[in-house]
C-alpha cells in the first residue's frame, strides 16, 4: 500500500489540474457580455472597458490562465461580476450548505438503503422481498427534481408540515435558542435530503440484497448455522462482510450526490453550490461556474480517494497482497 | 380520443405484448433464459410499448401535439373520456404530447446512448487491447471525465451559445456519459485479450484493430447492453433535468422533461400536466433497469445487482 | 434476549427525548406588543446586486433601497408627473421657483443619515453629479440631462438650473435622483461606484435600516424609531429570495411570508384568492408586453422581411391579442392601443382604437407584398421563407406562454415561427448587438411618458433596439416632451402614439394588472403602481392582529 498511496494522490492531482484547464478554456471561450447593462440602456464602452480590466479580461488567454493558476496557489478564486464579491467568499457560504445536504442525503441513501436491503435478503423470496424490491425498483428511476416538486407540494403545500425552501427561517431563527435552531435547521433539512437521499436509498437497497445474498451463500455462513448461531447474529456476520462492497459505492455517490444537488437545489432554493453554479450559468458569471466545477471535481476525486482507503483499510485480503 | 385512436392504442399494446411473447418462445438459447424473469418480460413489454407508442404517434393520439384547442376554454382541463390525460395551460391534449414527446425522449436517449456506448467501447477497448501509453493516456482521460459531476459539464457547454436542437443536445449528453463505459469495456478486454482465441488470432498474422473489432469486443456484448440501458435511463434522466432547469429541449417541441417543467407552476391546480410525464419517464426508466438488471443475472448469475 | 430488550428501551427513551425537545424549543418567545410591532415577509424573485442607487436598475434593488433612501420629494397618489401639483415633501419640507428656470429646495432640518450626521444640501448636489457621471453611467444619466445644474447655496437649500422650461421639471428634479450621503462616499471614485462595498451595506437617511443581510437567502431591515417623518409602524422588513415564482407563492400561500408584490398568472391569483389569511391587491400596472420587430441587420441593412410595414402590419392583424391576453392573464390584463402601460392612463384614450384581428386582410396584405403561400404551409417570395425567429427569456412563464400562442397563429396564416429560450443576459446582448428577428420584451416604465417612449422608439434611442425611425414620430416626441402645457403634451403624445400604430414596430400583447397578495393582518395597505412597496412604512399591523412572529423585537 505504501508504493499504492503516492501514485494514487499522485493522480488525482493531475486530475484535478486537467479539470482547471479544461473548464477555464472553455468557458473563457463563451460569448456574452457578463456585465449585466442597467435596465435599458447599454454599458458605456469606456466603463464596459474598465471593468474588463479589472477583471483581467482584456489579456490574451494563456497569461490570463498562468494568472488565474496563480491566484488559485494563493487560494484567490477571482471575484464575482453578478455578486460583486470574492468567488471564494461565495462559495465559502454555498459550500457547507451543500456538504450538508449531501451528507444528509447520503446519510439517508446508506442507512435506509442498507436497513432495506438486509430486510430484503433476510426475506428473500417472500411476499416483503418481492413488494419492497418493486418499490425501490420505481423509486430509484423517479427524476430527482420531480420527486422534490412533489415533496415540496405534499408536506409544505398541503400539509404545512414543514417549511416551504430555505436552510433557516430568516425571520425567527436568531430568536430561538440552540435546541430551536437546531430543530430549525432539521425541519429545513428533511425535504431536501429525502428528495435526493431516498433515489441513492432505492439503489443502495438493491445493492445491497445482492451483496447480502452473495455473504449468505458463503461458506462461513453455513458454517456459523451449523455451529447454533442465531440467524440474527448471522446476518450480523453476513452484513459485516457485505458492507464492504458498499464502499465502492461512497465513491460513486458523491458525483450523484452533487449532480442532484443542481436541480433540487434549486426545486427547494437551497443557497448551496449546484444552486449557485446554475444561476451563474444564467448569468454567465465566469468565476463562479469556474470555480464551482473545480470544487466538485476536487470533491469527486478526493471522495472516490477516501473511498479507495477506507476500502484498502477494511479488507484485510487486500491489505495482505500489497503487503 | 376519438374510436379509431383508441383503437389504435389497443392494437399498439397488443403488439408489444406479442412481440414479448415471440422473443421469449425465441430460438436463442441466451434470449430465452434472459426473457424468463417475469420481471425481465414485463420490462421488455413495457419498452416495446412505448417504442411503438412513440413510433405510432400520430394514430394513438386524436390531435396534433401542438395544436392549441381553445386558448380561453380548455385550458388546464382534467382527464376526461376525450382528453385521456387533460390538456396543458396551453390548451393542448397531454396524451398527444406524451406519445410525440416519447419520439424525443426516447429519441434523445437512444441516441445519446449510442453515442456514449461507441466512445466508451471504443476508447475501452483500446486501451484494454493496446495497454501501455495508450491505455494510461485514455484512463487518465476517463479519469477527468469521471471527476466532473455530468451536469456540471453539460451546463458549462451549454453556456456556451445558442440553444441547441434535440439532436445536437443528444450528441452533447452522448460526449459526456461514455466515461464509465469505457473504463468497464476495458477491464471486460483486458481479460478477453489473454483468451485463447485471441492469442489464435494474433498468430494467425491479423491486425490488432481488426482482432479488437472483430474478436475482442464482441465478447463484450453483455456488459456493453447492460451499460447500454442504463446508459438510455441516465440520459432520459439528465435530459428531464436540463429540460427543467430550461436549457434542454426548446418549445413548442414536447419532450417529457419539459413538459414537467412547464407545468411546474400549476403542480398544485393542475398536477395531471406534471404527473403523466413524471410517470413516463419513471415507467421507462424502471423497464430498462430491469432489462439490465435481466442480462446481468443473465450471463453471470452471480455477479451483485449493482446499478 | 436481555441485551436486545435494554438497546429497545433505549432507543425509545432517545425517541421521547427527541420529540419532547422538538415540541419544547420550537417557538421563540417574543415580547414586543402595541403599535410599534410587526415582521414583514416579503418573498422576492431573484437576488438584490447592490443597494447603492446610481449604481443599479434592478427592481428588487430599487425594492430595497427604496426604504433607505429618500427623495427630495416624492410622486403623489394619481402619479402626476406635470408640474408641481400633488409631490409629497420628503428629504424637502418646501421648495419655491425663484425663476421660471431655477428651482430650490429647502432640505428638512430633522433629517438625519443613519450614522448622525444631518443631510444637507452638498449631499444633493453630490448625489446630482454621481448620478450624471459618465465613468458611473447610472440608469438616469439622460433623464437628468435638462438639469444644468445643482448646487448647494448654503447648507440646507439646494438649487436647481435647468436649460428650458417644460413641463416635468419638478418631476425630473425629484423622481430620478436618490440622495446619497457625500460624507461617505466622496472618497470613493465613481467609477467604483458599482462594486463598491456601500451598495451591501448601504447608510441611508431613510425610515429603514440594513441591519442583515445573507446573500442567496434574505436581508432584513429594520425601522428607524427616530425617522423624522414618523416613526414606521411595522418594526421589521425581511426579504427571502427565491429561485421562481411558485416557490415564492407557496411560501406565501403557506403563510411563511406575508407579501408578494406581482403573483404573475391566473392560476396563482386563484390560489391566494382561496388562501383565507391573504388578501389580494390588483393595481395598475407599469409593465407592457410586445413582440419588438428587428427592421435593421447589424451592418444597417434593413431587415429582409420585416423592413415592410405592410407586412408588419398584417403580422399584428394576424394575432388575436385579446384573447391571447385572456387565455394568459384571465381578465388581468388589457390590450392597449401602443407600447404604453396602464399607469399612463391619460394616454389610453383619444388614441387610434386597438388594430383588430383578421386573418383574411393578414393573407391579402401578406399575398399583396407577394409572400405567396409555399411548400410546408410557409409563404415564399423570390426563395426566401417568411421564416421568423422569436427570442423569449427562459425566466418568465407569461411569456414563454405568449411564445407558443403566438406560433401557432401566426403558422395558420403561413408564418414559421422558431422559438429561442435564452437566458435574460443572451436576451439583452441579443437586442443590443440587433442579432434577433423579434423578441418578447417586457417594459417596466416610470410615471412619465417622456421616460420611456423617447428612449424605446426615437431615432437612436437608447432602447430602441429594432433601429425603428421615423420623423413625424421624433418630432410629435419633441413636441410632447418642450410642450408649455399639460394638454399640449398629452395631445402630441397621442400624435406620437398613432404614428406607432400605423407604422406596427412590434406587436403589443398585453399591459398585465399587478396583482400583489398581503397577509390580512396588515392595515393601511396602498401600493403604487410605479414602487410597489413605496408605502410600507406607512402601513401598520394593529396590536390585536399581532401574530408570534410580530412579536419579536429588536
Amino acid at each position: 500500500m505504501a508504493a499504492w498511496l503516492p501514485r494514487r494522490v499522485g493522480a488525482a492531482l493531475l486530475t484535478v489540474l486537467a479539470v482547471v484547464t479544461l473548464v477555464f478554456f472553455a468557458i473563457h471561450l463563451a460569448p456574452g457580455t457578463p456585465f449585466l447593462p442597467s435596465g435599458d440602456r447599454p454599458l458605456d464602452p469606456a466603463v464596459e472597458a474598465g471593468l474588463r480590466a479589472r477583471f483581467g479580461l482584456d489579456r490574451p488567454l494563456g497569461i490570463q490562465y498562468a494568472r488565474y493558476l496563480a491566484a488559485l496557489a494563493r487560494g484567490d478564486l477571482g471575484e464575482s461580476f453578478a455578486q460583486q464579491r470574492p468567488v471564494g467568499a461565495a462559495l465559502a457560504q454555498a459550500l457547507p450548505n451543500t456538504l450538508v445536504l449531501a451528507g444528509s442525503a447520503l446519510a439517508v441513501d446508506l442507512v435506509l438503503g442498507t436497513l432495506l436491503g438486509v430486510l430484503m435478503a433476510a426475506r428473500a423470496g417472500r411476499r416483503p422481498d418481492r413488494w419492497l424490491g418493486a418499490a425501490t425498483l420505481v423509486v430509484y428511476a423517479l427524476p430527482t427534481f420531480w420527486l422534490g416538486l412533489v415533496l415540496l407540494l405534499a408536506f409544505g403545500q398541503w400539509l404545512h408540515w414543514l417549511p416551504v425552501g430555505g436552510v433557516t427561517d430568516p425571520v425567527i431563527h436568531d430568536a430561538l435558542g440552540f435546541g430551536g435552531r437546531f430543530v430549525d435547521r432539521v425541519r429545513h433539512l428533511v425535504l431536501p435530503a429525502l428528495s435526493l437521499g431516498l433515489v441513492g436509498a432505492a439503489g443502495t437497497a438493491r445493492f445491497q440484497r445482492a451483496a447480502m445474498l452473495e455473504a449468505l451463500g458463503q461458506g462461513f455462513v453455513r458454517t456459523a448455522r451449523a455451529g447454533g448461531l442465531s440467524e440474527r447474529q448471522v446476518l450480523g456476520h453476513a452484513l459485516r462482510n457485505a458492507l464492504l462492497p458498499s464502499i465502492t459505492l461512497l465513491g460513486l455517490a458523491l458525483p450523484f450526490l452533487l449532480t442532484g444537488s443542481v436541480v433540487v437545489e434549486s426545486v427547494f432554493s437551497w443557497p448551496g453550490m449546484g444552486k449557485l453554479a446554475a444561476d451563474a450559468i444564467q448569468a454567465r458569471d465566469y468565476p463562479v461556474v469556474l470555480a464551482a466545477t473545480l470544487v466538485a471535481a476536487v470533491l469527486v476525486v478526493c471522495g472516490s480517494l477516501l473511498a479507495d482507503l477506507l476500502y484498502a483499510a477494511a479488507d484485510p485480503r487486500i491489505r495482505r497482497e500489497s503487503a | 380520443m376519438t374510436a379509431a385512436s383508441w383503437l389504435a392504442l389497443v392494437v399498439v399494446a397488443a403488439c408489444a405484448l406479442a412481440a414479448a411473447r415471440l422473443l421469449g418462445a425465441a430460438r436463442a438459447e441466451a434470449l430465452r433464459r434472459f426473457l424468463e424473469p417475469r420481471g425481465v418480460r414485463a420490462g421488455v413489454a413495457a419498452l416495446l410499448f412505448f417504442v411503438l407508442l412513440a413510433l405510432a404517434a400520430p394514430l394513438v393520439s386524436a390531435y396534433g401535439p401542438a395544436a392549441q384547442l381553445d386558448i380561453t376554454g380548455l385550458q388546464s382541463a382534467p382527464p376526461s373520456w376525450r382528453h385521456l390525460m387533460g390538456t396543458d395551460l396551453l390548451s393542448r391534449d397531454v396524451w398527444a404530447r406524451i406519445t410525440f414527446g416519447a419520439r424525443v425522449s426516447l429519441g434523445i436517449g437512444v441516441l445519446a446512448t449510442v453515442v456514449s456506448v461507441g466512445l466508451g467501447a471504443l476508447v475501452g477497448g483500446a486501451a484494454g487491447y493496446f495497454r501501455g501509453p495508450t491505455d494510461a493516456v485514455l484512463m487518465r482521460l476517463v479519469d477527468v471525465g469521471l471527476a466532473v459531476p455530468r451536469i456540471f459539464l453539460v451546463l458549462a457547454v451549454l453556456a456556451l451559445g445558442h440553444p441547441l436542437g434535440a439532436a445536437s443536445l443528444a450528441l452533447l449528453i452522448g460526449c459526456t456519459g461514455w466515461f464509465a463505459t469505457s473504463r468497464l469495456v476495458r477491464s471486460e478486454v483486458l481479460s478477453l485479450r489473454e483468451r485463447v482465441f485471441v492469442e489464435g488470432a494474433r498468430a494467425l498474422g491479423l491486425r490488432p484493430w481488426r482482432i479488437l473489432a472483430r474478436h475482442v469486443l464482441p465478447g463484450t456484448g453483455a456488459v456493453v447492453i447492460v451499460a447500454a440501458a442504463l446508459g438510455v435511463a441516465n440520459a432520459m434522466l439528465l435530459e428531464a433535468g436540463l429540460s427543467f432547469l430550461g436549457v434542454g429541449v426548446q418549445p413548442p417541441v414536447p419532450s417529457w422533461g419539459n413538459m414537467i417543467a412547464d407545468a411546474r407552476d400549476q403542480l398544485a391546480t393542475a398536477p395531471w400536466a406534471s404527473l403523466f410525464p413524471g410517470l413516463a419517464i419513471t415507467a421507462v426508466v424502471v423497464a430498462l433497469h430491469a432489462v439490465a438488471d435481466g442480462v446481468r443475472s443473465a450471463l453471470d448469475p452471480h455477479a451483485p445487482l449493482a446499478s | 434476549m436481555p441485551t436486545l430488550a435494554r438497546r429497545l428501551r433505549t432507543a425509545r427513551a432517545a425517541a421521547v427525548l427527541a420529540v419532547a425537545s422538538l415540541l419544547g424549543s420550537c417557538e421563540p418567545k417574543g415580547t414586543c406588543r402595541g403599535e410599534y410591532c410587526g415582521t414583514l415577509v416579503f418573498a422576492a424573485i431573484g437576488q438584490p446586486v447592490s443597494l447603492l442607487p446610481p449604481a443599479t436598475d434592478q427592481a428588487l434593488d430599487r425594492d430595497i433601497f427604496d426604504q433607505i433612501f429618500l427623495r427630495l420629494a416624492d410622486i403623489g397618489p394619481d402619479l402626476n408627473t406635470v408640474g408641481d401639483s400633488g409631490f409629497v415633501p420628503r428629504l424637502a419640507d418646501r421648495w419655491g421657483w425663484t425663476d421660471s428656470l431655477t428651482l430650490a429646495f429647502h432640505i428638512d432640518g430633522r433629517a438625519r443619515w443613519q450614522d448622525g450626521v444631518p443631510v444637507t444640501a452638498r449631499d444633493v448636489a453630490f448625489s446630482f453629479a454621481a448620478f450624471t457621471d459618465s465613468a458611473l453611467d447610472s440608469p438616469y444619466r439622460d433623464e437628468l440631462k435638462r438639469i444644468a445644474s445643482v448646487t448647494a447655496a448654503d447648507s440646507s437649500t439646494a438649487v436647481f438650473r435647468f436649460r428650458a422650461r417644460y413641463p416635468e421639471m419638478f418631476y425630473d428634479a425629484t423622481y430620478y435622483l436618490r440622495v446619497v450621503p457625500e460624507h461617505v462616499l466622496r472618497l470613493e471614485p465613481f467609477a467604483r461606484w458599482r462594486t463598491a462595498p456601500f451598495g451591501r451595506s448601504p447608510i441611508g437617511d431613510g425610515p429603514y435600516r440594513l441591519v442583515n443581510w445573507t446573500p442567496g437567502q434574505s436581508l432584513e431591515l429594520v425601522a428607524d424609531s427616530a425617522f423624522f417623518l414618523g416613526r414606521p409602524h411595522i418594526e421589521r422588513l425581511i426579504w427571502r429570495f427565491d429561485a421562481d415564482l411558485s416557490v415564492a407563492v407557496t411560501q406565501v400561500v403557506a403563510g411563511e411570508a406575508d407579501a408578494i408584490e406581482v403573483l404573475g398568472s391566473p392560476a396563482n391569483v386563484a390560489r391566494a384568492r382561496a388562501t383565507p389569511h391573504l388578501t389580494v391587491y390588483p393595481y395598475a400596472g407599469s409593465v407592457y408586453t410586445m413582440v419588438g420587430f428587428n427592421l435593421r441587420e447589424p451592418g444597417g441593412v434593413p431587415h429582409p422581411i420585416l423592413a415592410d410595414p405592410i407586412v408588419r402590419q398584417a403580422l399584428v392583424l394576424a394575432t388575436d391579442r385579446e384573447r391571447m391576453a385572456r387565455s394568459v392573464f384571465g381578465g388581468m390584463a388589457k390590450v392597449p392601443p401602443g407600447p404604453i402601460p396602464e399607469e399612463w392612463a391619460s394616454l389610453w384614450s383619444g388614441v387610434a382604437p386597438v388594430p383588430p384581428y383578421d386573418t383574411v386582410e393578414a393573407a391579402r396584405l401578406l399575398a399583396s407584398r407577394y409572400w405567396l403561400p409555399g411548400p410546408g404551409g410557409v409563404r415564399q417570395r423570390a426563395g426566401r421563407r417568411l421564416a421568423l425567429t422569436l427570442l423569449v427569456p427562459s425566466t418568465s412563464p407569461p411569456r414563454r406562454q405568449y411564445a407558443q400562442l403566438i406560433q401557432e397563429e401566426l403558422r395558420a396564416v403561413g408564418v414559421e415561427i422558431r422559438i429561442e429560450l435564452v437566458d435574460p443576459p443572451t436576451l439583452d446582448q441579443r437586442l443590443r448587438a440587433g442579432r434577433y428577428d423579434a423578441a418578447i420584451e417586457s417594459w417596466g416604465n416610470d410615471p412619465a411618458p417622456s421616460s420611456g417612449l423617447p428612449g424605446a422608439w426615437k431615432t437612436g434611442g437608447e432602447a430602441n433596439f429594432g433601429r425603428y425611425s421615423n420623423r413625424w414620430f421624433d418630432r410629435a416626441v419633441d413636441s410632447a416632451v418642450n410642450a408649455r402645457s399639460p394638454g399640449a403634451a398629452a395631445d402630441a403624445w397621442r400624435t406620437a402614439l398613432d404614428t406607432l400604430a400605423e407604422d406596427a414596430p412590434a406587436i403589443v400583447l398585453c399591459a398585465p394588472d399587478n396583482v400583489a397578495a398581503i397577509d390580512a393582518r396588515v392595515a393601511g395597505v396602498r401600493l403604487r403602481p410605479d414602487e410597489y412597496w413605496a408605502d410600507v412604512w406607512t402601513w401598520r399591523i394593529p396590536p390585536d392582529r399581532l401574530i408570534e412572529r410580530d412579536r419579536l423585537g429588536h
